[in-house]
């Protein structure tokens, strides 16, 4: 089987994953929660566009 | 092997697309079943309803619009968590150290499903459309994420614990930290205030529970199937099986 522990000492995370993470819950919030918060007026197209998969994952909705 | 941040944080996108892709299906075939008998409940309340549309001639977005865009905010989604997924997994320091990777990204999808999906749904189930009042969104909102990092917290202790009891036999570990995690799942349930919407009388509750599990399967096939592919694609083992297959084929 594969060695534990070895792998994990070797990854060395570098400054820019936090930015990445980061935009990877940006991108999760405009999809599941934009209510006009962050975009204003185009948020509404986006929010009815996503409209069942929010429903779908569970999220709040109207 | 896979050992730079950079190679996790691309198969964490591909695993979550993969996973997103199983979610919007399950969607498309699912969860819509409940989600069209909701819309209809809706519509026959039509004359007093206005401002948040569903279809119908004055839509911002049509019905077959909002089907496709809802599956495709699912694979987004599936991508976006894939990533933050991958980051954790790389910072990860304790997380079932002794296990192959597959085992502890399996694991780790597992968690994050019961963290930021199940816990949730047990507290706050989800809602069809025509359920909802538009007044308390933001309150409901904020509820809700507050159960999602409640969630997460109790995952991050729980490795903590684990590992503080290292020491201990195994049995003894696993047994306290589960205690430790059903008390905690105790207090959360218990501490957050009650959902704030009532569900309106023309609901039948066939849709809603039949919409509320749809749900939760489709929630369960994104985080327990981003856990098993990346799982599939960090693991030198499945390199090594598809290797000796070739090997046997030459």
């Amino acid at each position: 089987m594969t060695s534990p522990a070895a792998h994990l000492s070797a990854v060395r995370v570098p400054k820019w994953a936090f930015a990445a993470a980061l935009l990877g819950l940006i991108v999760t919030y405009l999809v599941l929660q934009e209510n006009g918060l962050a975009l204003g007026a185009s948020s509404e197209l986006l929010h009815e566009f996503f409209h069942d998969g929010r429903h779908a994952l569970g999220v709040p909705c109207h | 092997m896979t050992t730079t941040y950079k190679s996790l944080a691309l198969r964490g996108i591909a695993a979550g697309g993969i996973a997103g892709v199983a979610s919007a299906l399950v969607q498309l075939l699912v969860t819509e079943i409940p989600i069209r008998a909701a819309l209809a409940v809706e519509e026959a309340r039509e004359p007093a309803g206005e401002g948040h549309s569903h279809g119908g001639e004055e839509a911002l977005v049509g019905r077959g619009a909002q089907v496709v865009g809802g599956m495709l905010g699912v694979v987004i989604v599936g991508i976006a968590v894939g990533l933050v997924f991958a980051t954790a997994y790389a910072l990860s320091k304790r997380w079932f150290v002794d296990r192959t990777p597959f085992s502890r990204s399996l694991a780790f999808g597992a968690a994050v499903f019961g963290a930021v999906a199940l816990l949730p749904w047990l507290k706050y189930p989800a809602n069809p459309p025509a359920v909802g009042d538009p007044e308390t969104v933001n309150y409901r909102t904020a509820l809700y994420l507050g159960v999602v990092v409640a969630g997460l917290v109790i995952v991050w202790g729980a490795s903590l614990l684990a590992e503080r009891l290292r020491a201990q036999p195994q049995p003894v570990r696993v047994t306290a930290v589960l205690l430790a995690v059903a008390a905690a799942v105790a207090v959360v349930l218990v501490a957050f205030p009650a959902p704030p919407d009532t569900i309106p009388a023309d609901m039948p509750v066939n849709v809603l529970w039949q919409f509320r599990l749809s749900s939760l399967a489709q929630l369960a096939t994104l985080y327990v199937g981003l856990g098993v592919v990346f799982g599939l694609l960090i693991d030198p083992a499945t390199r090594r099986a598809k290797a000796s297959e070739k090997a046997a084929v030459a």
